[in-house]
């Protein structure tokens, strides 16, 4: 049950992108047609699941017992992340070149995307255990897939309308982000 | 044979209003032969007829002028006696020119006809179908795909029920339901020769419920009929004629996307080309008129004209005392699915089912506006089709997103533009979409 | 130095080592090769991703370089100093390209030209022309509802009073107006020509009369002035642009004004 309300509570209630707002870049960037935006959410899912799994296990086992958690947190979860996206780059590469050649510059930019960082921080920062800080990464990651892919089905609706000049390609797009956060806000309360 | 009413009922459509009181009342008559004919070569769907006549033949009434040219084609033959002064491109109602053979009529009797099956019931069904195929005959409601093609269906089609098509759901027009209430019997022995062909068990003739009148004539004509026949009433509505929402409003059989009436066992039929069978096999005439409904209410005289193929427009408001001051939009066809023409020239030909002459009282100059996403045209689309997305998908030039919500299915009956309350002109952005995705085929194939 | 300061920078520094073999080995085994000339093409060309060149794009055309041995002299934008640095790197002789412009052959605008019915539709010449042909009283002339205009990516079209007009300056002679014209009344000529027979109608003088003030009709007073370079196909004056034509008598000898200096 506790698990129940830790994956609502990611996806909707506090969704990491219209409610934390976190990972905002890919958010904008890769929001332009749902099959590239498909294939970005798998790759966040995997590499969020992933980066919770490990730093978890790095602040545990290796920064807690040496006490340098304090001030090496950060430093050594960039760290990490970044050998770890680098990884996903040269195997997606090698194993689905489409969706490593469509997803382009923002594969590499996860490494630098705060919701990355922000799950892993977060994790340490409640506490969880393993399994917990596992799933609620997860679920995390889903809360971004499906704000993404929500909001690529708008971009895509939006390609094929009409807007005033002054609103013409990012600057609808953003308006939308915000209508869409304002409509998700309505999930508040939810989860006590 | 007793009156059944309709089963089932299509998704969508509309009501419009009808205004067929203006012809319906006008018994059928015969217009004066024109001076001057322009047979077009291509009255049916397919390759155009290739001519056999060269300017400054006689030629007979009934004569074949043009062979087929193809499977899918038909012959053309003279509607009247005369000389052929020319053969040149005219402007058909689409706005595409054709080639026509321009006869000068003379005003002669003699008929060149085929030979006739006074006995057709004993006739084989390949002499049956060689007769209609020989006599040009093509589907009248519209489309004027070669019947004889229609009529053979491949063997792993079998059809077990044959519809007559006298649901005539278009506004203004009544040469059908004219032809229903006058020539009743000659449609019924079209209808059982076309039966005999395809060897159907049911038959149902579906007329709509605003023509009482023609339902009586048509339950007494087909008094005696043996097999499973019946007259279908079906509830008034737009496009009760169409011919996949009339399978499934009689049979509840649906036809399935991109698919043929054949895919589901029926035929549909027109009642005009049942009559066009009748006389082709019995009387051994070739197709070469029709009757014509001209109405609006910038004619003086609205009437239900026979009129021989190639008459141009202008004779057909002459014959019907002229206008009645400026006809804003000159219609050919009815005004859901017809096309507007700009020069009363145009002749008419074997699908022409009317002449609509409006003032500018009944039509609009439109301007339209972004899509509201009100959802009106998914309410009425018969089809069941998203025509405001299709429509969005067409104007911004993604014809390939549009063809992947079937797009090609698209029956272009006018439903969707005639409630959008934006205006905008939902039937010219499918018709524009589907010309590409058919140029993008044509191209891809060679 | 301090024992934390010391642990920090060898645990990190760890980290980075073992992270940095694991990376070298996953590169070594799942690496895929990549041509390294094809980046270096694609930095040539221009980026405008206008497609003239009949590949996806300029990453594109430069993997159909390399990859699949395509021309040189295809990108109309790059022009001459684009194919030639692009032969230098790869070592080819450099292909010569003339530069082209689009034309719309036709001059019938609205004070010019007739219209036989109004148009209520599609703003569209293709939406137009399937609506009955078209409302433009000549069945051959520029309907005016800018659709090259729309889909021309340098901006060099203007319609004016029912005309279309290319402006030679901005044309990279791409070809996309002449793929989008329903009435194929735009070609492409050498930029160097000057002299144009505006006009595409091939009805008889009499019927081009009656639609249009400036249309061809067919009088043949050119073609003896042009010295072969202007032919007569029917009863319209067509440019031999392989053949220079020089003499501006044919400009104004033309009894409609349709052969225009441009």
């Amino acid at each position: 049950m506790e698990y129940l309300l830790l994956i609502i509570s990611a996806i909707f209630v506090n969704n990491f992108v219209l409610t934390r707002f976190l990972g905002i870049c890919p958010f904008l960037g890769v929001s332009k047609k749902i099959s590239t935006a498909l294939g970005m959410s798998g790759a966040v899912i995997f590499v969020i699941a992933i980066a919770s799994a490990v730093t978890w296990c790095l602040q545990k086992f290796l920064l807690e017992p040496l006490g340098l958690e304090k001030f090496l947190q950060t430093l050594s979860f960039i760290l990490v992340i970044a050998a770890l996206v680098q990884l996903i780059d040269i195997v997606m590469k090698r194993f689905a070149p489409p969706l490593h050649a469509a997803l382009g510059i923002f594969l590499p930019l996860i490494t630098t995307n705060c919701a990355v960082l922000g799950v892993a921080v977060l994790n340490m920062k409640e506490g969880y255990g393993f399994i917990k800080s596992v799933i609620f990464g997860t679920s995390a990651a889903v809360g971004f897939a499906f704000a993404l892919l929500i909001f690529t089905g708008l971009r895509e609706k939006i390609e094929r309308a009409d807007p005033p000049r002054c609103f013409r390609g990012v600057a609808i797009s953003l308006v939308t982000a915000g209508l869409l956060s304002l409509a998700f806000m309505g999930f508040n309360g939810l989860v006590k | 044979m007793q009156a059944i009413p309709s089963p089932f009922t299509f998704h969508g459509g509309i009501h419009p209003f009808y205004n067929k009181e203006l012809a319906s009342g006008s018994p059928i008559r015969e217009l004066p032969l024109p001076v001057r004919l322009a047979v077009p070569l291509s009255q049916h769907l397919g390759a155009p007829a290739k001519p056999l006549v060269k300017p400054g033949d006689s030629v007979k009434a009934g004569q074949l002028i043009a062979e087929q040219n193809g499977f899918i084609s038909a012959p053309v033959h003279a509607p009247a006696g005369g000389k052929v002064a020319a053969i040149e491109e005219t402007l058909t109602p689409s706005g595409r020119p054709c080639a026509s053979v321009v006869i000068d009529t003379d005003g002669s009797q003699e008929w060149s006809l085929l030979p006739s099956f006074p006995n057709w019931q004993a006739a084989g069904k390949k002499d049956l179908l060689a007769q209609i195929g020989s006599a040009g005959v093509v589907g009248m409601g519209g489309a004027g795909f070669p019947t004889r093609i229609k009529l053979s269906p491949p063997v792993d089609k079998p059809i077990d029920t044959l519809i007559l098509n006298g649901a005539e759901c278009e506004p203004y027009l009544t040469a059908d339901h004219r032809l229903m209430l006058e020539q009743a019997r000659e449609i019924r022995i079209g209808a059982e020769i076309i039966r005999q062909i395809l060897g159907a068990r049911t038959l149902r003739i579906a007329i709509e419920d605003n023509k009482p009148d023609a339902i009586a004539a048509v339950e007494k004509a087909f008094q005696g009929i043996d097999g499973d026949v019946a007259l279908t009433v079906l509830r008034t509505s737009y496009p009760q004629g169409s011919e996949k929402q009339q399978i499934y409003s009689v049979t509840g059989r649906e036809v399935p996307s991109a698919g043929l009436p054949m895919d589901v066992g029926c035929v549909v039929e027109n009642v005009s080309t049942a009559y066009a069978v009748c006389d082709a096999v019995l009387n051994g005439r070739p197709l070469v008129s029709r009757v014509v409904s001209v109405t609006g209410d910038a004619i003086r005289q609205p009437a239900n004209l026979r009129v021989p193929c190639g008459s141009p427009y202008s004779d057909l408001v002459a014959a019907c005392s002229g206008l009645k001051g400026k006809a804003a939009k000159v219609i050919s066809g009815g005004p859901m699915m017809g096309f507007a023409v700009s020069t009363l020239s145009v002749p008419t030909g074997k699908t022409t089912s009317g002449l609509l002459l409006l003032s500018s009282a009944k039509i609009s100059c439109y301007t339209s506006q972004a899509c509201i996403s009100c959802g009106r045209c998914v309410d009425a689309c018969p089809m069941r089709l998203i025509p405001s997305e299709l429509s969005q998908f067409i104007e911004s030039g993604d014809v390939g997103g549009a063809e992947q919500l079937a797009l090609m299915d698209c029956i272009e009956c006018g439903s969707c533009a005639f409630v959008c309350p934006a205006h905008r002109p939902l039937v010219h952005h499918m018709r524009r979409g589907k010309a590409i995705v058919m140029a993008q085929l044509s191209a891809a194939k060679k | 130095m301090d024992p934390i300061i010391l642990q920090s920078t060898l645990w990190i520094g760890g980290i980075g080592l073992v992270s940095a073999v694991a990376l070298a080995i996953a590169d070594k085994y799942l690496s895929v090769p990549e041509d390294p000339r094809i980046e270096r093409v694609s930095s040539l060309l221009p980026g405008a991703n206008c497609g003239g060149c009949g590949f996806a794009g300029c990453a594109d055309y430069a993997r159909a370089i390399i990859a699949k041995g395509a021309d040189l002299n295809l990108c109309a934008p790059g022009g001459a100093v684009c194919s030639n640095a692009i032969a230098s790197l790869l070592g080819r002789a450099a292909v010569a390209l003339e530069k082209r412009t689009a034309l719309v052959l036709c001059c019938g605008d609205d004070d010019e030209a007739t219209r036989r019915a109004a148009y209520n539709g599609i703003n569209d010449c293709a939406a137009a022309q399937a609506t009955a042909g078209g409302d433009k009283g000549c069945s051959y002339g520029c309907l005016g509802y800018g659709s090259c205009a729309r889909v021309c990516p340098a901006n060099a079209i203007t319609v004016r009073s029912g005309l279309a007009k290319v402006d030679k300056k901005r044309c990279i002679a791409c070809g996309k107006c002449v793929t989008v014209c329903p009435r194929k009344i735009i070609r492409l000529a050498p930029a160097a020509a000057t002299i144009h027979v505006l006009c595409s109608s091939k009805d008889k003088g009499p019927a081009v009369k009656k639609v249009c003030g400036t249309g061809c009709i067919g009088c043949r007073l050119c073609t003896k002035l042009a010295d072969g370079a202007i032919t007569m196909d029917g009863f319209l004056a067509v440019i031999d642009y392989s053949t220079p034509l020089t003499n501006e008598e044919t400009v104004a000898v033309c009894p409609t004004h349709c052969i225009r200096k441009a």
